[in-house]
């Protein structure tokens, strides 16, 4: 019982500890450990698990958007800096 | 982007802190589309974005004598856009433009981490990240489109929103989740 109890705390601190590092851990920028740890709680967790391939893949599609740049940008501000006086 | 700081940057903004315009339109040439793609997630609309952007060049021509040369032109650049842009959206009257973060995983959402992206779908795909990009507060949003969409190191982006990198990491992360949340809600929406 008393194993029991104690083994789902330990479960949840891991839980929520992978769950607040799993972008750390996508961007490589955990230590060995860490990203042990982060491994060994998402083999056994079906929602961390879930969390983690769909911010995986969140991530490749953020980086896919691209934004419509206004033709002529730079030298609509170029002609407006003219205007100013020498810096 | 050159975002290296090349010895040939650091010729420019020498030159353009001393006064020599042609360096700093080349600056400009070489900044501006890259400044825009980060405030137009920031501003109300592409007209402001481009008002922001210029606001951001006259700012840095005028405090170019400012600029400490050990921190890289383009991340001073950014900022100064990034704060103008903060600056406006506060100014707007509140609602839709404050955003809010939910981001916890929704019980029951589909695993769609490997689910076929037809490509008639693609584009409302991309229409629901953007959604869900300018549904986040301008502080979360800001870390997002500057380390994942512009592609800055986390060094790099905290470093433009003046944060300690253990901050930038944290907004990072709960942008990243309420953007995957919001895309949770799409799936399970599209399953019912």
């Amino acid at each position: 019982m008393i194993r029991g109890v104690l083994a789902r705390r330990r479960y949840m601190r891991e839980h929520r500890w992978t769950h607040a590092h799993l972008s750390e851990y996508l961007d490589g920028e955990l230590a060995d450990g860490e990203r042990r740890r982060v491994e060994a709680h998402t083999s056994i967790c079906p929602q961390c698990t879930r969390v983690l391939a769909t911010l995986r893949r969140t991530l490749e599609r953020l980086r896919m958007l691209s934004a419509d740049r206004p033709p002529g940008l730079a030298e609509g501000v170029i002609e407006r800096l003219r205007q100013e006086p020498a810096g | 982007m050159a975002r290296e700081t090349t010895t040939d940057e650091r010729a420019l903004v020498s030159r353009a802190r001393a006064g020599d315009r042609s360096a700093f339109e080349e600056l400009v040439r070489r900044h501006a589309d890259r400044l825009y793609a980060v405030v137009v997630r920031l501003c109300a609309d592409s007209s402001e974005a481009e008002e922001v952007v210029q606001e951001a060049f006259l700012r840095a021509w005028r405090g170019i004598d400012r600029f400490e040369s050990r921190s890289r032109f383009f991340t001073w650049l950014y900022r100064i856009g990034v704060n103008e842009a903060k600056r406006r959206a506060e100014r707007r009257p509140a609602g839709g433009t404050v955003g809010s973060i939910e981001d916890e995983p929704i019980d029951g959402a589909p695993d769609w981490s490997e689910a076929p992206e037809p490509r008639a779908e693609q584009e409302e795909l991309h229409r629901a990240l953007e959604r869900a990009v300018r549904a986040l507060p301008p502080d979360h949003r800001a870390a997002l489109v500057l380390r994942d969409i512009e592609g800055l190191t986390t060094h790099e982006a905290a470093e433009v929103m003046e944060l300690s990198q253990a901050a930038l990491k944290s907004r990072l992360h709960r942008a990243r989740l309420a953007v995957r949340r919001a895309l949770d809600e799409r799936y399970l929406e599209e399953r019912r």
